[in-house]
C-alpha cells in the first residue's frame, strides 16, 4: 500500500478547475518528483493534500487512511509537512526559533525543541552561522535550508517540498538538492519542481503535471528521454540534449 | 463562450431621445408633491421638529451615501462638517445679522474646502489610517466648538438663529427643506451614473484597475470627500435655522456614528438607502420614546445594531431589495449592438511602439529586474516568458506603472512614461489586463467597458454617455459578449470576464496592449478562441505584449518573443528560434 | 526647571497609561490586522468593574482588582467571538466600522447600566505620595509607572522567551504558515484578544483613581493610544510604549504651557501631523518587506 495515494483530484480556485482529475501515489521510503510548467497545477497538488486547498472531488488517502478536507493544523499532526513555495520563514523569528516552531505539530517543551533544533544545524551546517539572525536578513538559499530544517522539525513520515530551488543560483541549488539526497533516507518525500533536471536527478519516480492533468509517469530516465516533457514545458517546439 | 457576434440584432434600444429633465419628470411630480404636503399640513409642533431633523439629517446621510458609499472612503466626521454648516448659519445670523442666504451658501463653501484638505489625507494614507484622521478631524472640530468661546459661544451654544424672509414659518421653512431634500436627492440619485460616479465606483471597487484605466484615484477621492463635507454643512445650516438653537454636543463623534448606522442601515450606497436608513432611525427612536429615557440605552442599541448590521445585512435593507431585483434590471433595455470596433492605435515614433533600455526594479538586496531591454515592434504580437521567479510579472507592473522603476526608462510611443503614474500612462495610450482579473464587481459588463473607452485622451469616442454607449457595446460585441452587455460580472464565467477586461482595454483606443496571462485558467477551447480574437486585434493594427505560461499559445500567436531569467534578459528573438534556444530550454528544463 | 521636574515626572505617569492600551492595540493589529476602535472602552469597562467590586460592594482592593482582570479576559473573548471572528474574511472597512459599533455599545452600555454621573475610584495607597526633593511624587503615578515597567517587562519575557509568545508572533507574520506547522490560528487570535483586554483594563484601573471614572475615559485614552501607536510607528511594540510615554509628556507640558483645554488637542495634533508627514512614525518599518 502507498504511502500516499491520490485518485482522481479535483480541486477548484473559484471557478477555474486548477486539477482536473490528478492521480498518483508516493511509495513509503520514495522520492517522487512532480514536474510541469507554471500553472500546470503542482503547488496546488501539494496544497490540497496539506490542507491548504479543499478538494472539490476525488480521493487523498494518507497511510489508507481520507485526509481530503482535513485543515493544515490536523494533517501535520498526522505526519505530513509541507515546505511551501517561497520559503515563507516567519521575518520578524530568529533562524532557530523559526526552527523550533517547525515542531509546532506535537507536544514539547521549549527544551526538548530547543535541543532538536541544534541537532537540525548539524544537518544543515550552511545555516549554523545565522542561528540567531532575523528571517529577513537571509538570502535565497539560506531562507530554504531553513525552511527545510523547519519542515523536518514535525519529524514528519511524508516531507511535501514546493519548488525549491525558485529564484535560487544554479550552485545554491545543488547544495540544496545534496539535502534533499541526504534526508530520503529517513523520510519520504513529495518534491515539486520546475527545473526539470534537478527534479528528476534525485527522484525513484516522476509525473509530469500539464494544466491540471498528468500526461506522463514513469521512472527519470525514460521521462527525461521522452520528448513530450519538452512539449508540456516548451510548447512542442523545443528539443531536449540527452 | 459564444462566438463574436457581429450579426447581432438591432435590438430595442429605449431611452435615447428624450432630454434628461422630462424623463425625470414622475421623480419631479412626486417632489413637488411632498413640498406640497410639507407646506399645508397642520403638524403639531412636536411632528413639524421631527420631520424637520429626519430631512435635514437625510441630506447628511446623503453625503455619506457619496464619500463611503460610492467611493469607498471612510468619513467619520461627517458630524463635524454638519456642525461647520450649522454654525456659520448661526453665528452669521445671530451674532453678525448676516443674511440666511450668504451664511448657509458660507457654510457650504468652509465645508467644502475643509472636506477637500481631509480629502487630501488620501494621497498618502487609506484604510484605519484614513478613519483615524478622520476622527481626529471631528474631535479636533468639537473641541474648538467648545473652547473658541469668543466666535462660537463655548458649551452655550447660539440662539437665535434667523430663517429667510422667505420661509419664516415653521412650516414653509420645513417645506423649503423638503424641496432641498428632494433636489439633493436628485443629484446624489444621478451621480452615479456621470463619468465622476463611475469613476468614484472604479476607485471603490478596484481601485489599483481604476488608476490602470485612467482615473485620477487622488482627485477622484478628494472630490468624494468635498462633495460629502458640501451636503454635510448644507444639511448643517438647514438644521440651524430649523431649530434656531445649536450647540457643540449635537455635532460630536456619537453624531458621526449615528449618521453612518443610518446610512449602513437603509444600504450605504444608495441615497433611497439613506433615506430608509434615516427615516427609520429617526421614527423609530420615537415610537419606543421610553428608549430615551435612560440615558445611554439608545445610543447602545444603536452600538448593537452597527454590529449586526455589519454582520447579516451588510448591504443594508434596500442592498437587500437591490439584489432581489437585479436579475430584473439587467433584462430591461437591451441596446443596440454599435458600429463594428474600430481601433486605431496613435503611430507617432517609428518602428518601435514600445521601448524599455536599462529597465531594473530591486526590492531591497534582490533584484528582481535587472537591466532588461526590450523593443516591441509596431503591430503583431510580442511575447514576454520565462520561468517562475523570473521577473516578468515585476516588469509587466513596472511598465504599467505599479512599481517605480530603480533604474532604465520606458518610451511609449515616444513619449517617456517611466515617471507617471498609472492613469497617466493610460492617457498616454497604455492598454492593459490583470492576470488575476480587476473587474468593477458592483458594475454591469457595459459601465466597466464604458469606464474603459472614458480613458482621458481616446480619439476615438465623441462627448456624451450615447458616444460612450456605443463605443463600449461595439468593444463588447467584438468580444463576442454584446448581448450580455448589462449583466453584472459576477455571473459571468471567469474565461468571459476575461474577455470583459480586454474589451474594456479595447474601448480605450490603446496605443499598446499588455496582456498578463490571458490564458490563464482556461480551457483548451476557449484558449483557441483567446487565439482567434488575438489574431483579430492584432489585425486592426493594435500591437500586444503578451506573458503566459502556456508555450503553445504564446509560439502560436507571437512572431516575437523576449525570454527572462533570474530578472535578465537571456534571448530575444523570432519566436521559433528562441524557443529552441539552448539556453532557453535550460532555463525551463534546468542545466547541468 | 522643578516644574519642568513635575511635570516630566506626571508626563511620564500619564504615557505609561498610554503605553499600555497602545501596547494592547497593536498586538491585536499585529496578529489580525485590525485596528480595535474598542480598545479605550477596555479601560473605560474595567475602571467601572473597579468601582462596582471595591466600591459599592466594598470588597478589598486586591479582590476587586483580580475580578475585574478576570472579567476583563471574559471580555475580551466574547469581544472576538461576537465582532471579529465572524469578520476576519472581510475586508477591513466592516471590521473597523464593527469595532467602532463595538465602543459606542460598551460605552452606552455602561452608561445605560450605571448612569452619567462620573465616579471616584480611590488609590491603592494610603499615603497620597512622598516628596522627593523638588518633586512631589503622586503615590498612584508611582503605582503605575512601576506596574508598567513590570508589565513591559513580562510582555518582552512572554514574547521572547516563550514558545507561547512566539507562536503567537508566527500567527502575526504569516497565518497561513503557522497553520502549516501546526500551530492553531485561531487559539492564537483567542489570547490576543484576551491578553489585550486585560492590558487595556489593567490601564483603566491604574489610571481610574487619577481621572474620575466617566464613561468618556475610553474614547479619550484610546485616541490618544492610537496617536502613541503612530508615533512610534505602527505595529512596533517598542514604539508604541515609546510613543505613550513620549505623547504623556508632550501633553502634560502642553497643557501647563499652552493651554489647558486644549490639552486633548495635542494628541490629536500630533497624531494628524504624524500621518501626514511620517505614517511610518520615529521607528518607522522594522521588518523589511520582500517582493
Amino acid at each position: 500500500m502507498a504511502l500516499l495515494q491520490i485518485n482522481d483530484l479535483i480541486v477548484l480556485y473559484g471557478e477555474i478547475e486548477a486539477l482536473r482529475g490528478v492521480s498518483l501515489s508516493v511509495d513509503e521510503g520514495q522520492v517522487v518528483t512532480l514536474l510541469g510548467a507554471n500553472g500546470a497545477g503542482k503547488s496546488t497538488t501539494l496544497r490540497a493534500i496539506s490542507g491548504l486547498a479543499r478538494p472539490a472531488a476525488g480521493e487523498i488517502l494518507f497511510d489508507g487512511h481520507s485526509i481530503a478536507g482535513l485543515g493544515p493544523e490536523a494533517i501535520v499532526r498526522l505526519g505530513i509537512s509541507h515546505v511551501p513555495e517561497g520559503r515563507r520563514i516567519f521575518p520578524g523569528l530568529s533562524v532557530k526559533e523559526n526552527i523550533m516552531l517547525g515542531g509546532s505539530n506535537r507536544r514539547a517543551s521549549k527544551a526538548e525543541l530547543s535541543r532538536e533544533a541544534d541537532a537540525m544545524f548539524d544537518l544543515f551546517p550552511d545555516i549554523r552561522p545565522f542561528t540567531n539572525a532575523l528571517g529577513w536578513t537571509l538570502s535565497g538559499g539560506q531562507l530554504q535550508m531553513v525552511a527545510v530544517a523547519r519542515g523536518l522539525m514535525a519529524k514528519p513520515r511524508l516531507l511535501l517540498l514546493d519548488e525549491p530551488s525558485l529564484g535560487l543560483a544554479p550552485v545554491i541549488v545543488q547544495a540544496v538538492f545534496r539535502i534533499i539526497s541526504e534526508i530520503r533516507r529517513n523520510t519520504t518525500v513529495l518534491l515539486v519542481e520546475q527545473n526539470a533536471r534537478m527534479g528528476l536527478s534525485v527522484a525513484d519516480h516522476g509525473y509530469v503535471l500539464e494544466t491540471g492533468r498528468i500526461v506522463l509517469g514513469g521512472k527519470p530516465d525514460e521521462l527525461w528521454g521522452n520528448e513530450a516533457i519538452a512539449a508540456a514545458y516548451l510548447g512542442g517546439h523545443a528539443k531536449v540534449s540527452a | 463562450m459564444s462566438a463574436p457576434s457581429e450579426n447581432m440584432p438591432m435590438a430595442v434600444s429605449a431611452a435615447r431621445a428624450k432630454p434628461l429633465l422630462l424623463r425625470h419628470l414622475p421623480y419631479f411630480i412626486g417632489a413637488a408633491v411632498l413640498v406640497a404636503l410639507a407646506a399645508t399640513i397642520q403638524f403639531d409642533g412636536y411632528i413639524l421638529n421631527i420631520l424637520m431633523e429626519a430631512t435635514t439629517f437625510a441630506i447628511a446621510v446623503f453625503g455619506l451615501s457619496v464619500v463611503l458609499g460610492l467611493c469607498g472612503q471612510i468619513n467619520l466626521a461627517q458630524a463635524a462638517f454638519f456642525g461647520l454648516g450649522a454654525y456659520a448659519v448661526g453665528i452669521g445670523t445671530s451674532d453678525y445679522h448676516v443674511s440666511y442666504w450668504f451664511c448657509l451658501v458660507g457654510g457650504c463653501i468652509i465645508a467644502l474646502l475643509a472636506g477637500a484638505l481631509l480629502g487630501m489625507s488620501t494621497l498618502r494614507l487609506g484604510g484605519h489610517y484614513l478613519a483615524m484622521v478622520t476622527i481626529s478631524f471631528q474631535q479636533i472640530v468639537t473641541l474648538v466648538m467648545i473652547n473658541t468661546i469668543w466666535l462660537t459661544h463655548g458649551p452655550d451654544g447660539v440662539s437665535n438663529i434667523g430663517r429667510p424672509a422667505l420661509f419664516q414659518s415653521a412650516q414653509s421653512y420645513l417645506a423649503f427643506c423638503v424641496g432641498m431634500l428632494a433636489l439633493v436627492g436628485y443629484v446624489v440619485w444621478h451621480l452615479s451614473d456621470t463619468r465622476l460616479g463611475r469613476a468614484m465606483r472604479a476607485v471603490r471597487d478596484n481601485e489599483l484597475a481604476a488608476g490602470v484605466v485612467g482615473i485620477d484615484v487622488f482627485r477622484t477621492k478628494v472630490s468624494a470627500f468635498a462633495l460629502s463635507a458640501v451636503l454635510g454643512g448644507l444639511a448643517g445650516g438647514l438644521f440651524a435655522g430649523g431649530f434656531a438653537y445649536v450647540s457643540p454636543d449635537q455635532f460630536s463623534f456619537a453624531e458621526s456614528v449615528v449618521f453612518l448606522t443610518m446610512s449602513l442601515l437603509g444600504g450605504v450606497a444608495s441615497p433611497i438607502g439613506s433615506a430608509i436608513g434615516t427615516g427609520l432611525l429617526i421614527l423609530i427612536p420615537e415610537w419606543l420614546r421610553f428608549l430615551k429615557s435612560v440615558p445611554g440605552l439608545y445610543l447602545a442599541i444603536y452600538g448593537l445594531s452597527v454590529i449586526l448590521i455589519i454582520r447579516y445585512m451588510p448591504d443594508g435593507i434596500w442592498g437587500f431589495f437591490n439584489l432581489a431585483t437585479g436579475r430584473w434590471r439587467a433584462k430591461a433595455k437591451l441596446r443596440g449592438a454599435g458600429p463594428a470596433l474600430r481601433l486605431a492605435p496613435a503611430a507617432v515614433a517609428g518602428d518601435n511602439v514600445l521601448e524599455v533600455k536599462g529597465l531594473s526594479k530591486h526590492f531591497g538586496g534582490l533584484k528582481a529586474v535587472d537591466e532588461v531591454d526590450i523593443a516591441v515592434r509596431r503591430g503583431g504580437v510580442h511575447a514576454l516568458i520565462g520561468p517562475n521567479g523570473s521577473g516578468k510579472t515585476t516588469t509587466l507592473n513596472v511598465l504599467s506603472g505599479l512599481y517605480k522603476a530603480t533604474a532604465g526608462k520606458v518610451v511609449l510611443d515616444g513619449t517617456d512614461v517611466t515617471e507617471m503614474p498609472p492613469h497617466q500612462r493610460a492617457a498616454a495610450g497604455l492598454g492593459r489586463t490583470f492576470q488575476n482579473i480587476r473587474l468593477f464587481r458592483s458594475m454591469t459588463a457595459l459601465e466597466n467597458v464604458v469606464i474603459g473607452a472614458e480613458r482621458p485622451g481616446n480619439a476615438l469616442v465623441g462627448h456624451g454617455e450615447d458616444a460612450l454607449n456605443e463605443r463600449a457595446m461595439s468593444a463588447l460585441t467584438f468580444v463576442g459578449l454584446g448581448s450580455r452587455a448589462n449583466e453584472l460580472i459576477s455571473s459571468f464565467s471567469y474565461g468571459h470576464q476575461r474577455l470583459i477586461e480586454i474589451a474594456r482595454a479595447l474601448a480605450a483606443n490603446p496605443t499598446l496592449l499588455l496582456l498578463d496571462e490571458p490564458a490563464a485558467g482556461l480551457n483548451s477551447s476557449e484558449k483557441l478562441e483567446l487565439h482567434e480574437l488575438l489574431k483579430r486585434i492584432a489585425a486592426q493594427g493594435l500591437t500586444i505584449l503578451i506573458i503566459d505560461h502556456d508555450m503553445t499559445l504564446v509560439s502560436e500567436a507571437a512572431q516575437h518573443i523576449t525570454v527572462l531569467n533570474f530578472g535578465r534578459r537571456i534571448a530575444d528573438g523570432e519566436s521559433m528560434a528562441v524557443l529552441r534556444h539552448p539556453d532557453v530550454v535550460s532555463a525551463y528544463l534546468g542545466s547541468d | 526647571m522643578d516644574l519642568a521636574l513635575q511635570l516630566l515626572f506626571t508626563g511620564i505617569g500619564i504615557g505609561a497609561v498610554y503605553a499600555l492600551v497602545a501596547l494592547g492595540f497593536v498586538l491585536i493589529f499585529r496578529a489580525t490586522n485590525v485596528v480595535n476602535f474598542a480598545q479605550g472602552e477596555f479601560s473605560m469597562v474595567a475602571a467601572y468593574l473597579m468601582v462596582v467590586f471595591a466600591v459599592d460592594l466594598g470588597w478589598p482592593y486586591w479582590l476587586s482588582f483580580l475580578l475585574a482582570l478576570a472579567g476583563m479576559a471574559l471580555l475580551g473573548a466574547i469581544f472576538n467571538l461576537g465582532v471579529y471572528y465572524p469578520l476576519r474574511h472581510r475586508t477591513f472597512l466592516p471590521v473597523i466600522i464593527a469595532t467602532i459599533g463595538a465602543s459606542i455599545l460598551l460605552a452606552n452600555s455602561v452608561l445605560a447600566i450605571y448612569g452619567p454621573q462620573p465616579q471616584v475610584l480611590e488609590g491603592w495607597f494610603e499615603t497620597p505620595g512622598i516628596q522627593l526633593g523638588p518633586v512631589y511624587l503622586d503615590s498612584q503615578y508611582l503605582l503605575i509607572i512601576a506596574v508598567t515597567i513590570v508589565l513591559v517587562i513580562f510582555n518582552y519575557w512572554f514574547f521572547e522567551h516563550t514558545m507561547l509568545g512566539k507562536k503567537l508572533q508566527a500567527t502575526s507574520q504569516d497565518k497561513e504558515m503557522a497553520s502549516l506547522l501546526g500551530i492553531s490560528v485561531s487559539t492564537m487570535i483567542m489570547i490576543t484578544f484576551i491578553y489585550s483586554a486585560v492590558l487595556g483594563g489593567l490601564a483603566g484601573i491604574l489610571v481610574a483613581p487619577v481621572l474620575f471614572v466617566s464613561i468618556q475615559m475610553g474614547s479619550t485614552i484610546a485616541l490618544k493610544a492610537f496617536a502613541a501607536t503612530i508615533i512610534g510607528g505602527f505595529g512596533d511594540v517598542a514604539g508604541a510604549i515609546i510613543g505613550g510615554l513620549a505623547l504623556g509628556i508632550i501633553e502634560t507640558f502642553g497643557a501647563a504651557y499652552i493651554s489647558v483645554p486644549y490639552k486633548d488637542g495635542f494628541a490629536f495634533l500630533v497624531l494628524v501631523l504624524f500621518l501626514v508627514f511620517r505614517p511610518q512614525g520615529i521607528f518607522g518599518e522594522r521588518v523589511a518587506e520582500k517582493a
